[in-house]
């Protein structure tokens, strides 16, 4: 089909309501008689709670009510995504620094604060936290997680949740004219989402309504029903459009304690985080990797050994699944006869990781492209040309079981030819590129419902998040070219589970591909009914007609699928119902569980320049280029890779977690955690498309969002190195810690 | 925040009444950009807070006097970096009050409160030093001027007494052709909290003095006693040694989240050797000019 909307760039849905501040965020939501919830923490890591004492801030005017374990049932009720070890609330011992252990319950956001301040806690600090990947892995090590938690796990009694093995061909018997080994590491970052988290509950009578800012409303509904022993039906989650996610908001935290607490007042409560509180709560995991790998005297990849310590922190949220998809493409995107592959996800007392952007990858690729620069450097081969000789092509199997689904020679040169590759270089200037890629999902489930009204208009019903990645555009873009409904006549109606049908989840850059086609298939659905009430409408048999850009093709004319639709509805009107839903099934014999829907494939390329007395790094260009499969919406794709590529440089410049000795984090908040602000962007800035239009979803699409910040580190610091001649192995590459190393090498030579 | 009175007065004098009856209960509101802060995060919790905002005294005004520019106690940074005398006449005033907090801080927050504060970062501080600057205190004896090298005590502190504020700052205009400039280092490009703030000054007679903050307890006002820091005939890489005894002062934090001692020690040296090469290149510009 011609398409008309698909490949432009509409005005985006809900985009006027962000800019003017009349979206309703969470917090907006007001519920009338509703109490304001305060959490108690603790100015410790790791502590044994003795007692709590919530007689002086109950007696407060306006505090209703101050919750404790001692208030839930026994055994604590806990959650989790993969493994059931999140309580609702502390336990008898925080694990991390901000763990709360009570909740104050208040008739005004002030009371609460001021109840929270009153709330006594008798603890005493416990000693031997585990605060980094040698504490944890120490044969005498504290165990983080209680071993009765762990089921027949074989590492119960350590502190390492699983150990993920993957590889194929024997990396022993490879022969290699060079073989390099190094270590690297990367910092604990945080989502940093201008919104953050927030949860209010109310109790129905015969059941619960939740509000959360959750990218994936109908996973909290599951969970909830079952805590709350409710039906599904009995439990709705209204889950209005976040302000941004990036993951840290796929997975429920403290959902469950605002519902305990509502249902203990019958009164709805409502929990809004600050931002400096969610600094506490969410995070990317750190990891150490070492990774070692052979090369033939041409460059050619013999073999790659990577192994990865995840320090995912005290609960394992999503964390373990990071570990393993990320681990399973640790080996990226080469042509390599035999690789061995070990990713640990490994607990500690510190603030839970879950998912973010990249889910795993940018730890990964941060070591294994820079190992590859420093191969090159060895074997006196061009950057560029060592991952174009070893990258492998169209269609080739590069994993068991997985080929490459895109053109990515032609998204290397490209991203080569923008950055100037080759070009001569002003002094003090140095370039460097970098290959990423990402498994998108590997199962899924999307149910779309289209209803196309009596005037012409439509709703489309999609279980997404749109937390600014603009799912809402893209789905009416897809309804508006499969009916003929110009854009701005389309409602997108998302985040209340008793409205919109089941979507198992929006992450992993998934929803333009899933729940995309399911929006696609029912359109398709809708096309059939009109066909069928045209053929009878005029006379013609319905395989006679062909629908083609939102009209139906008569053997004699054609006709407008809404002109149709309206006589052969007249006179009672009415409307059009399709529904559309697209599975991706579970593959047991897949060590994923299945096979990836497509891969996010990126090349990072960066020119910068660096300050030899201050260490600062300038961002001269810096050039992303993904392969999309086909832009959908330039406009937002392009956006997608640009934010991307910038939260990348964070971590790359300088985002990072700064603990004390004692687990604490000491730059909590905006002020001594930085992340990059508009004048700290690439002097010029550019994101590419590769549009062969391979991909699985509509029309051919891939899925984009996460691709240009894969391996934004090792391009840039490759860039660095060039620019300065020192290896450095730590991120971020803060200006002190890009001058420590000048003056080390100095020192050295 | 804490519940607390709130006073509006009208003049200086009901000002320093209340200031004089509540003493450390009471704290001044005039931009409220560290006030507001503190009391959200009840780092203060005043009994009394004092707006200083409709007191037509301290209105924001820059007013040429003879030989100075008084700037009143409610003059906010932008108004200050967009005064086209401050510009012409105190380059280097203009290039820390830009840089103070973001775009909407700057349009709130005044410079007597910056300096009032007592942060040993304070973008204003130096340039203040390198300019002989002198703050008007009012107070229940009534008006006194203080040098503002005798202004600024230590983290938090300041030369005010019970019952006392600023109603305006007075800057020397230079009586003779001078050459000045601020430098800061932070940790990125956009807004940030600087780990060394840092003003260099120079005469056509070779007086040269250097003013730099966020690497002790409060910033300091050094002058050069070697003759020749001031020497444009002299290549900055020969004046490695009399630089670096300009900072015997700097007792930088260990603590520090933002930046390591040796760093910032190391980075003295940089941006007191790039402020004086643009502060004398400045003066050259005047000189012939």
């Amino acid at each position: 089909m011609s398409a008309q909307s698909v490949g432009s760039s509409p005005r985006r849905g809900g985009g006027y309501g962000r800019v003017t501040g009349h979206q309703e965020y969470l917090a907006d939501i007001k519920l009338p008689d509703m109490l304001h919830v305060k959490l108690v923490t603790l100015d410790v890591a790791r502590a044994r709670i003795n007692s709590i004492d919530v007689s002086e801030a109950e007696s407060l005017p306006g505090v209703a009510f101050v919750m404790t374990a001692a208030d839930l049932p026994d055994p604590m009720p806990r959650f989790g995504p993969q493994f059931q070890d999140r309580p609702v609330i502390a336990d008898g011992e925080t694990k991390y620094h901000g763990e709360p252990v009570a909740a104050v319950a208040a008739e005004t956001k002030d009371a609460a604060e001021e109840g929270a301040r009153r709330v006594k806690v008798d603890y005493e600090k416990l000693e031997g936290g585990i605060f980094n990947v040698t504490d944890a892995l120490a044969p005498d090590a504290v165990l983080v997680q209680d071993p009765s938690l762990r089921g027949d796990s074989p590492f119960a009694q350590t502190n390492v949740i699983d150990e993920k093995r993957f590889g194929w061909g024997d990396i022993e018997a490879q022969e290699s004219d060079l073989v390099v080994e190094d270590n690297f590491q990367f910092p604990m970052v945080t989502h940093f989402a201008i919104e953050p988290h927030g949860f209010m509950a109310a109790p129905t009578g015969d059941g619960i309504e939740i509000w959360s800012t959750i990218q994936h409303p109908y996973l909290l509904q599951k969970i909830m029903a079952k805590m709350l022993q409710l039906p599904l039906s009995k439990v709705r989650v209204h889950a209005p459009d976040p302000g941004g996610g990036f993951g840290g908001k796929q997975i429920p935290k403290f959902e469950p304690l605002v519902a305990f607490m509502a249902l203990r007042a019958g009164r709805p409560v409502r929990l809004v985080l600050t931002l400096d509180e969610t600094f506490q709560q969410v995070r990317r995991s750190s990891a150490e990797i070492r990774i070692r790998a052979g090369f033939t005297s041409e460059g050619a990849l013999t073999f790659m050994d990577v192994e990865t310590n995840f320090l995912v922190g005290a609960y394992v949220d999503i964390a373990d699944r990071v570990v393993s998809k990320s681990s399973y493409a640790a080996a990226g995107p080469y042509r390599i006869p035999a690789v061995k592959i070990i990713g640990r996800t490994i607990v500690s007392h510190t603030t839970p990781s879950t998912a973010f952007r990249g889910f795993g990858i940018p730890q990964i690729g941060w070591a294994r492209e820079s190992l590859i620069d420093e191969a090159a450097l060895q074997l006196g081969m061009d950057r560029l040309e060592i991952r174009l000789l070893n990258l492998a092509r169209y269609k080739e199997a590069f994993i068991p079981m997985e080929e490459a689904d895109g053109d990515w020679e032609q998204t290397v040169r490209t991203a080569a030819k923008r950055i100037g590759w080759g070009d001569p270089l002003p002094p003090n200037r140095g370039r460097g590129i970098a290959v990423g890629l990402k498994s998108g999902p590997t199962t899924g489930l999307s149910y779309s419902t289209v209803r196309l009204l009596y005037d012409g208009s439509a709703m489309v019903y999609a279980g997404t998040s749109d937390m600014g990645q603009g799912a809402r555009t893209i789905f009416a873009q897809i309804a508006s070219d499969e009916l003929g409904v110009p854009v701005e006549q389309i409602s997108v109606v998302m985040g209340d589970t008793a409205v919109v049908p089941y979507d198992q989840q929006t992450s992993a850059s998934r929803s333009s591909v899933l729940m995309g086609t399911a929006v696609q298939r029912a359109c398709f659905d809708i096309q059939g009914k009109v066909r069928a009430m045209a053929a009878e409408l005029y006379g013609v048999d319905e395989a006679a007609i062909k629908i083609d850009s939102g009209n139906l093709l008569l053997p004699d004319r054609d006709v407008a699928i809404v002109d149709a639709m309206q006589q052969a509805l007249a006179p009672l009107g009415g409307e059009v119902i399709g529904n559309g839903e697209m599975r991706k099934q579970k593959d047991p014999n897949h060590p994923l569980g299945g096979t990836a829907a497509f891969f996010e494939f990126n090349c990072t390329a960066s020119e910068v320049e660096v300050d030899m007395e201050t260490g600062h790094v300038t961002l001269v260009k810096h050039v992303t280029v993904g392969d999309v499969g086909r832009s959908l919406n330039p406009q937002q794709v392009t956006a997608q890779d640009d934010g991307a590529a910038i939260q990348g440089l964070g971590h790359t410049l300088m985002e990072h977690y700064i603990f004390d000795d004692e687990g604490r984090i000491r730059n909590i908040g905006a002020i001594d955690y930085r992340i990059l602000t508009s004048m700290d962007l690439p002097l010029e800035m550019h994101s590419e498309s590769i549009e062969n239009a391979d991909g699985p979803g509509p029309y051919g699409i891939k899925g984009v969002s996460e691709g240009s910040l894969l391996v934004t580190a090792p391009a840039v610091a490759a860039a660095v190195r060039e620019a300065t001649g020192v290896l450095i192995r730590d991120l971020p590459l803060t200006p002190q810690r890009v001058w420590e190393a000048l003056q080390e090498a100095k020192d050295g030579s | 925040m804490n519940p607390f009175q709130y006073a509006r007065p009208a003049t200086v004098a009901e000002a320093v009444a209340l200031l004089e009856e509540h003493g450390p209960d009471a704290r001044l509101l005039a931009g409220g950009t560290d006030l507001v802060i503190e009391l959200r995060n009840h780092w203060v919790e005043p009994k009394l807070v004092i707006d200083l905002k409709h007191i037509p005294e301290l209105a924001p005004a820059i007013t040429q006097r003879k030989g100075f520019l008084s700037i009143s106690a409610g003059t906010v940074m932008t108004d200050i970096a967009e005064d086209e005398r401050v510009q012409h006449h105190l380059p280097a005033l203009v290039e820390a009050a830009v840089v103070v907090g973001s775009v909407q801080i700057r349009a709130r927050a005044t410079m007597a409160g910056n300096i009032c504060n007592g942060s040993p970062a304070a973008d204003t501080a130096p340039p203040l030093l390198v300019y002989d600057a002198v703050v008007v205190v009012a107070g229940p004896a009534g008006t006194r001027r203080v040098a503002v090298n005798d202004f600024i005590v230590g983290p938090g502190k300041t030369d005010l007494q019970r019952g006392e504020l600023v109603t305006a700052i007075e800057l020397p205009i230079p009586d003779r052709p001078y050459g000045a400039a601020y430098t800061r280092l932070t940790r990125r490009r956009g807004t940030d909290l600087a780990s060394i703030t840092l003003c260099a000054g120079v005469d056509a007679a070779g007086a040269a003095r250097i003013a730099f903050g966020s690497v002790g307890p409060r910033a300091f006002l050094v002058e050069d006693e070697s003759g020749l820091l001031g020497d444009p005939g002299i290549r900055i890489e020969d004046k490695v040694e009399p630089l670096d005894k300009m900072f015997e002062l700097a007792s930088p934090s260990l603590k520090s989240l933002r930046a390591s001692p040796d760093y910032r020690l190391a980075m003295l040296r940089v941006l007191g050797a790039r402020a004086l090469e643009t502060a004398l290149g400045r003066l050259t510009k005047e000189l012939v000019g």
